[in-house]
């Protein structure tokens, strides 16, 4: 069951793989996320962390993106093996 | 026969580059109106008709929030727009494609590019196109844009659409499924009671964008006389689809077309290979934990000592130049009011505006060159956690650091941050960052009034209360400008690409002649109102210039070696000068504000002629550095150095004569820094901004910050005990 936990993709480190189960960012955030990829059941990799920590960078849909923990911590993923 | 096509696509698909192709050098660079957003235009004719194309800003959505989508998703709607021709990355197309679903809304033929086919290829992504074109409806053409490939198949397409000789396109969209469909349709029937309302746009992609919460839409409901029946049944959409799909209409609607676009790829393209991408060996070391700052760092030095030590030949060249061309002009005519508005007025004012051509060219070619390999978002990632402490964004930081060299192409550097927030906080901070100009200033100065090793530092620390001001002065704006929430990082780390050379050259020339045309009017009238200020009355007072000249006769008469002949008439030259300068509108200004600087400048009232320092600021408006040639004709002594002296002339007369002590100085120094941009400076600001009022506040803002430092230094000094 710790497999389908949902927890924020800021807690992921570089490396893990996850699943989108939900956004819960609200307003422009939001909807900036979803049209980046962001939803139900697309999979994504955490790459690696910026030198200073923040942002991090991921791959999502095939392509590369870098998003601050701030927003990072507003989506809620499942971590996949 | 004429044709508009918009060119759409999302940011770093090629799009520019692909506009370049099609439209060679025959384009004009312009904004958008009413916003800083760059339109670009051009023509091509083909088979004997002439298109128009507009390059709209790349976008990853038409969803109206920042400012380059509203642009674009107005312009798309205009009727002005015959045709949309959406550009797609091939090698990540399931992304690029989520914006045609919504170009696929707007009711207009669309025809596909299919760019960088040979990036696709290379990462094993195999595309069918004829099934591309089934899927999507309209007309794909594959193309490598930066090798011209498919440039002229796609020209022959777009002629044949303008003569109305293709029909290829069929009207496709995203089924969003039962459910959603039946809500859209009830939504539909509300809009259509609004005649204006249905013909402005399609009305399915209006009540998809109401159900999407999109608050450009809303306000257009909100103009019609049905806006109470489309809000009803909107509540009553949004009550019926989030209890029944388990989400709201933003999640739905980006699902379905995220939906279609999967589906869409994976039917006509393979997967890609597994394993390294170039890009991903060269972001192993580029943003290595450990590398990743000092290489940025060493870009960042590459890139300065091109922009102002390279630069800085031909800038030389251009000021010695024009310093000949007024000499000539000097020489040549007879003294007076023409003479002087020439040589001091026109030549100067010309000339300032000319010097900035050669660095805003070789540091804009720098930025364009970064932003085009894709280095731009990476100096952007390592940097924003830094940044955005400040208040500001990763990409703050370049413009930034450029500013210690010259303001005005720091400010221009400003363009790559898209938050229009993030860009005006830039913009109104980066005039804090002491500049080359400034330093002379405090050269000569802190020379005057400290030993060598104190004035160095002294001329260091003002470098970094500029950087720590701007600094404090961003977390301020922020909180005192921007109440909302700040914009969101959600940014793209797209492949590295070679540059085109060419779009790098096209960059730099634009760059260049959109200063020359935009900020150098400008520029110049100021310099020839200051010039105005102090020259007037005291330039037109004919007898004093008939004393001059009797008075240079009377030297020239007396035939003494040629050397010591040259050394009294510049003598000559100075008092005449100085005479009218110091009675000059600047002079008689600076008796009228000299109570205000009382406080920072003369503490004590022991200095009768502090209002002289008065003269020097206002003429330093036009460029910094002129505060020293102000000063040496106020106080009639040169700023060159003899031979074996440490201090010019111009120095020991502000040591003995000017009643400065080492603490105004210190004072006088901190105003200089802060007090107001010079005119270049305002500019750009007036033109990067959008407008006069963001300027006038910088002047505003920096005479108050200016003031309260030079006070607070004067108070802390002296409750130190210096004098």
């Amino acid at each position: 069951m710790t497999q389908n936990l949902s927890i924020p993709l800021s807690d992921l480190q570089p490396g893990d793989q996850g699943e989108v189960v939900q956004v819960q960012a609200q307003g422009p955030i939001r909807q900036r996320l979803l049209e980046m990829g962001f939803i139900r059941g697309v999979r994504l990799r955490v790459e690696k962390l910026a030198p200073l920590g923040d942002p991090m960078e991921l791959v999502i849909k095939g392509y590369h993106l870098s998003l601050r923990r701030d927003e990072s911590a507003c989506i809620l993923v499942h971590r996949v093996a | 026969m004429s044709l508009t096509i918009a060119l759409a696509g999302n940011p770093n698909c090629g799009k520019t580059t692909l506009f370049n192709a099609l439209t060679g050098a025959r384009h004009h660079v312009g904004n958008w109106p009413g916003v800083t957003v760059e339109r670009r235009s051009g023509t091509f004719e083909q088979d004997g008709s002439v298109l128009e194309v507009v390059d709209l800003p790349g976008t990853y959505s038409l969803a109206a929030r920042s400012e380059d989508e509203r642009v674009a998703s107005r312009f798309l709607a205009s009727p002005e727009v015959d045709l949309v021709l959406n550009v797609l990355d091939a090698s990540n197309l399931e992304r690029n494609l989520y914006l045609s679903t919504q170009l696929l809304e707007l009711g207009k033929p669309v025809a596909f590019v299919l760019n960088m086919v040979d990036d696709a290829e290379n990462r094993g992504v195999h595309i069918d196109v004829a099934a591309l074109e089934t899927l999507l409806g309209g007309p794909v053409i594959p193309t490598v844009g930066n090798r011209e490939q498919g440039i002229p198949e796609l020209k022959t397409l777009l002629a044949a659409m303008a003569r109305g000789e293709s029909n290829r396109c069929r009207r496709i969209t995203v089924d969003y499924g039962h459910d959603i469909e039946g809500e859209l349709a009830k939504l539909e029937t509300e809009i259509c009671r609004d005649e204006r309302l249905e013909a402005s746009m399609p009305p399915r992609w209006l009540a998809l964008q109401l159900l999407e919460n999109n608050a450009d839409a809303k306000r257009r409901v909100e103009e019609s006389h049905a806006s109470e029946a489309i809000g009803q049944q909107l509540a009553k959409s949004f009550a019926f689809l989030e209890p029944h799909l388990g989400a709201d209409g933003a999640t739905l609607i980006a699902e379905r077309r995220y939906g279609f676009a999967h589906g869409l790829v994976k039917e006509v393209a393979t997967a890609p290979d597994e394993g390294q991408t170039p890009t991903s060996r060269l972001d192993a070391v580029l943003t290595h934990r450990w590398l990743g700052i000092p290489i940025f760092l060493g870009i960042l030095a590459l890139v300065y000592s091109l922009s102002f030590v390279l630069g800085k030949i031909p800038q030389d060249w251009i000021a010695e130049g024009f310093k000949a061309l007024s000499g000539f002009a000097e020489a040549r005519l007879p003294a007076g009011e023409l003479t002087s508005l020439l040589v001091d007025g026109v030549i100067p004012g010309v000339s300032a505006v000319i010097v900035f051509v050669p660095v805003i060219m070789i540091l804009m070619g720098c930025i364009a060159f970064l932003e085009d390999t894709g280095y731009m978002a990476r100096a952007a990632f390592i940097m924003d956690r830094l940044m955005h402490v400040m208040g500001l964004h990763g990409k703050s930081f370049i413009p930034l650091i450029m500013g210690s060299g010259c303001n005005v192409p720091a400010i221009q550097a400003a363009r790559t941050i898209e938050s229009r927030q993030d860009r005006l906080i830039t913009i109104l901070v980066t005039p804090l960052v002491s500049c080359s100009a400034r330093l002379q200033v405090f050269i000569v100065i802190a020379g005057t009034f400290f030993t060598p090793f104190k004035a160095a530092l002294v001329i260091i620390g003002m470098h970094f209360l500029g950087l720590g001001l701007a600094v404090l002065m961003g977390r301020m704006l922020r909180s005192a400008l921007f109440s909302g929430p700040s914009s969101p990082f959600v940014m793209e780390l797209p492949p590295y690409r070679l540059p085109v050379l060419k779009a790098t050259a096209i960059h730099m020339w634009e760059k260049g002649s959109v200063f020359l045309t935009r900020a150098g009017t400008t520029i110049f009238a100021g310099a020839t109102l200051i010039w105005f200020l102090s020259r007037y009355p005291g330039i037109a007072n004919r007898e004093w210039t008939a004393q001059y000249q009797d008075q240079r006769q009377a030297v020239q008469a007396l035939k003494l070696p040629a050397a010591e002949t040259e050394d009294r008439l510049k003598a000559l030259q100075l008092a005449h000068e100085s005479r009218i300068v110091n009675t000059s509108l600047a002079a008689r200004l600076g008796q009228k504000v000299e109570p205000v600087l009382r406080p920072i400048l003369d503490p004590d009232h022991k200095r009768a002629e502090a209002w002289k320092d008065v003269i020097a600021l206002t003429a330093g408006f036009v460029a910094k550095e002129i505060v020293v040639s102000t000063m040496a004709v106020i106080h009639q002594a040169s700023d060159e150095p003899k031979e074996g002296e440490r201090l010019s002339p111009l120095q020991v007369a502000l040591r003995d004569g000017s009643g400065l002590s080492p603490l105004t100085a210190l004072a006088f120094m901190v105003f200089t820094l802060i007090y107001t941009p010079c005119l270049g400076t305002i500019a750009m600001i007036r033109r990067e901004a959008g407008s006069w009022g963001w300027a006038g506040f910088t002047i505003v803002y920096g005479l108050v910050l200016g003031w309260g430092l030079a006070w607070v230094t004067v108070a802390a000094g002296r409750a130190l005990g210096f004098a």
